[in-house]
């Protein structure tokens, strides 16, 4: 359900000055970058930054500017920063982690600077609703001498994306805009203030300016000296709408606050009937903190709350301008500001009330948790109904076991196949960021004696394999690298890659083959398709055997994603085939239940034998070549060329 | 200035991110502002999800606990899982589909019902999946049908929306003959929350 309809239609977002239209911060971001005159974009997907550019690519033509879906980070970050060098305004967006893969070229843009606009945006996941880590990205604002930009809901996205333009331009410096998950995804009416530019300068030109673009040490010095000159510049100039505003000025008590947290803060002061007591700071350039309007504020106030998202940015910064100045006013900030996860409405009517000395009494009442037995059982993410992985992992391990290869260590990857670390595959154990599964693999494989399978997805081999599966036939490791091929990068919303065909605008392009690479590096390579799993099973199984004699192995595993199948049978009227479970012949083994954990296979409350939701089941048909008593069957039959759908 | 505050929830894949644009465009169309948090990414992939819609003046995205006045749940187990959004004023529309995740043994639905009854909020049940079944042939539709359901049977929406600003949200954010049979199963939704109330 749900799956298959545009987030947003294309035209709302080249719509013109004037209209009001459902943004998602995300969306917001793209309009306010397109309204600044971008012409070039490239990104590599990651939630949840991933609309940014999938908004753009969808009205690519006819704004007429380029975007890419790019290998990785890095790759998208050079190309992007290419474009400002040579006076054409671009963009470039990524997850927070994102930056950690591009951070060598951050680091540099920094020295160098830019000729034309050039924003990067990050988007940071307090909370960790979809990654690794809560790393606070304005820390890389600081340690790159980069200046931060960072709203407080999408409208401010909109129109701050426009103000980091701005900035970029003045100063020829590349900005960062911090965006959060809940501004990233949350939707808003914003009213378009300006129109989408037909004229804008997408032919760039490239000045030979050595000095400035070959960083050997002595020219890096010397871009040093300009970098620390605009940084004490913004610091010192900047402190003005729309980066700093001052609401209510002149109160005893002051709240300074940054991002998302200004909104909580402005509701929370409303709610508690405490808006005219406190003048409120809102920090839209947290990094560098201008100072003047903050000390300003220090001087008036006798108590300030800091009030920010995750790390302490804003408060080291603002007890260094108190400190520098002589001002003793009381801050307070991380010690009753939470600082895991994120904030919300509650958490900070609660950090205020704490400020102000009294009880933390809520306008809301919440209801206890239910009391049930069993409990609720927690629904963790699944793979779908027709994953390919799942027939991987039933493939991989049933191999295993018949090749004889003893206690396989899975070393795992970052995508829709990570979910194997859940039972009853256990085929991902380790997960750790980009392309790491193979790294580790290698390491783990000189030091330990278990075999060693590194379990990667094709985007994420194209984005962080290579170098690592060059590594081990290099110095000799010995794992085998399975390569998860569904054609597409799934987990952050199928987008395509080098080995889907597409590009970002929905051109045909080069597939560069998966096999082939692999191939080159020294590696036997073995396909499959895993539909056919009992093919699959004695081809992986033989190379299980070769990988014991020595040999460098190398699977890749080739199946659509199950969502694209059926999105394709939807669209070309195909009928896919439906599957049941025959109660005479189940015996109630639990097999399928158990080996496959197909979210379309239940077992019914109190019931002996399972069941196949047919309105969920998408007729992979793992499950009737999984049952031993050959009890699933199929009850609907797909149209004759249903297999063209996974095609 | 108090908001008003809807919980959406159920299991990815569910269409709960389609309600809640279908809402938001009801909101432009009615003049109210909005916020709309969604839930993207790895909790797609059938797991609990949750979208909060705040209507209203306001930024702050987040609806506090116990301060929900509408839940609309499309799934049982997760209906019974936010419950503590709600306080004792709180309506709750829920669809009475209860979709256990693989492998895990779990409280059927008449506890699950009685349990949340004896909390003291106001419950409302539909099968918005057999009607969507019936009015567009499978259960692509049965967010709109819990929409046109809470619409009948939830007073406060009443006050903020007409039901026209539903349909035109429907024609919006639907395209091709999806429009006309969502605004069919949000009219079925509708219709059976009346007889309700
Ligand atoms: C450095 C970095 N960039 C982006 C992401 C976001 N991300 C998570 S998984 C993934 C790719 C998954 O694609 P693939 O490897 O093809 O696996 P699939 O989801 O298709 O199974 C991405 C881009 C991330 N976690 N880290
Ligand atoms: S989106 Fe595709 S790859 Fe991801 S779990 Fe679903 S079927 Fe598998
Ligand atoms: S055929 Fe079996 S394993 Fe495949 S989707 Fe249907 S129920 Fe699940």
């Amino acid at each position: 359900m749900g799956t298959g309809w545009s987030a947003l239609t294309r035209k709302d977002l080249i719509s013109p000055k004037g209209r009001t239209v459902l943004l998602m911060g995300n969306e917001a971001i793209a309009r306010g970058a397109l309204e600044a005159g971008i012409c070039f974009a490239a990104a590599y997907p990651g939630t949840p930054s991933t609309e940014i550019m999938e908004a753009l690519a969808s009205v690519a033509k006819d704004a007429g500017i380029y975007v890419e879906w790019s290998t990785n980070e890095k790759v998208a970050f050079e190309a992007a920063y290419a474009a400002a060098m040579s006076y054409v305004k671009s963009l470039t967006t990524m997850k927070h982690v994102g930056v950690n893969v591009a951070a060598d070229i951050l680091m540099s843009s920094a020295y160098a600077g830019v000729n034309a606009g050039f924003v990067i945006v990050s988007a940071d996941d307090p909370g960790q609703h979809s990654s690794q880590n809560e790393q606070d990205n304005r820390w890389y604002g600081m340690h790159a001498h980069i200046p931060v930009v960072e709203p407080s809901s999408p409208r401010d996205a909109y129109k701050l994306t426009k103000a980091a333009y701005m900035l970029s331009e003045k100063y020829k410096h590349p900005v960062l805009f911090r965006s959060t998950t809940r501004i990233s995804h949350t939707r808003q009416p914003v009213t378009f203030e300006q129109d989408v530019p037909v004229e804008k300068k997408c032919k760039g030109r490239f000045d030979r300016d050595i000095e400035r673009w070959v960083l050997v040490p002595a020219h890096g010095r010397k871009q040093k000296k300009r970098m620390m000159e605009v940084w004490r510049k913004i610091a010192e100039d900047e402190g003005v709408e729309p980066f700093i505003r001052i609401i209510n000025p002149g109160m005893k008590k002051a709240i300074i606050a940054g991002g998302i947290a200004y909104s909580h803060v402005m509701e929370a002061l409303e709610l508690l009937g405490k808006k005219d007591e406190y003048s409120v700071v809102k920090v839209s350039l947290p990094v560098p903190l201008p100072y003047k309007p903050i000390l300003r504020v220090l001087k008036e106030a006798q108590e300030v709350l800091v009030v920010e998202e995750l790390d302490p940015v804003l408060e080291i910064q603002i007890k260094k301008i108190a400190y520098d100045n002589g001002v003793t006013t009381k801050i307070r900030g991380k010690d009753i500001v939470p600082i895991n996860g994120e904030l919300d409405l509650d958490s900070v009517a609660r950090s205020i009330l704490s400020f102000d000395g009294r009880e933390p009494i809520m306008p809301w009442k919440p209801l206890e948790p239910l009391k049930l037995e069993p409990p609720i059982p927690a629904r963790p993410p699944v793979m779908c109904a027709g994953c390919p992985h799942r027939n991987t992992y039933y493939i991989v391990k049933t191999a295993a076991n018949k090749a004889g290869l003893k206690d396989p260590i899975f070393t795992g990857d970052i995508g829709c196949y990570t979910l194997g670390y859940e039972p009853p595959f256990h085929t991902q154990m380790t997960s750790l960021e980009m392309g790491g599964s193979i790294g580790v693999a290698h390491g783990l494989s000189k030091v330990v004696d278990e075999p060693v399978i590194a379990v990667i997805g094709d985007s994420t081999f194209y984005h962080a394999g290579l170098p690592p599966s060059i590594n081990i036939v290099y110095n000799k490791g010995h794992a085998v690298i399975l390569v998860l091929d569904n054609q597409y990068t799934a987990m952050t919303g199928h987008q395509p890659h080098p080995g889907t065909g597409l590009t970002a605008m929905g051109e045909p392009a080069v597939r560069v083959p998966i096999e082939k690479l692999l191939e080159t590096m020294g590696y036997k390579t073995y396909v499959i398709n895993p539909m056919n799993v009992r093919e699959s099973i004695n081809i992986v199984a033989e190379a299980f055997k070769k990988y014991k004699e020595g040999e460098q192995i190398a699977i890749v595993s080739r199946m659509k994603c199950a969502l694209q199948a059926v999105r394709k049978a939807r669209k070309e009227g195909i009928r896919l085939p439906v599957y049941h479970i025959v109660e005479d012949k189940c015996t109630g083994c639990m097999v399928c239940v158990k080996l496959l954990a197909c979210p379309a296979i239940v077992v019914p409350k109190g019931a002996k034998k399972p069941k196949i939701l047919t309105e969920l089941c998408v007729g992979c048909g793992l499950c009737a070549q999984v049952c031993p008593f050959n009890a699933i069957e199929i009850f609907k039959e797909g149209s004759p060329d249903w297999l063209e759908a996974w095609k | 200035m108090a908001r008003y505050n809807i919980l959406v929830t159920g299991v990815g894949g569910q269409g709960l991110l389609t309600l809640g644009r279908v809402v938001g465009n009801a909101a432009i169309l009615a003049g109210i502002d909005a916020t709309i948090a969604e839930t993207h990414g790895l909790s797609q992939r059938g797991g609990s999800l949750i979208v909060q819609i705040r209507l209203g003046e306001g930024e702050s995205p987040l609806i506090p606990r116990g301060a929900a006045d509408l839940v609309i749940g499309m799934e049982v187990l997760e209906t019974a899982r936010r419950i503590i959004y709600a306080n004792t004023n709180t309506r709750v529309a829920m669809n009475k589909f209860l979709w256990p995740p693989p492998l895990a043994d779990y409280p059927d639905l008449e506890q699950v019902v009685d349990k949340i009854k004896e909390t003291g909020v106001k419950l409302y049940m539909i099968d918005a999946n057999r009607i969507s079944e019936n009015v567009v042939g499978s259960v692509i539709s049965a967010n709109m049908v819990m929409l046109g359901f809470a619409y009948a049977v939830d007073e406060g929406l009443k006050k903020l929306f007409d039901k026209k600003h539903f349909l035109q949200a429907i024609e919006r954010v639907f395209r091709g003959k999806a429009v006309e049979l969502n605004k069919k199963a949000f009219e079925a939704g509708y219709e059976e929350g009346l007889k309700q109330t």
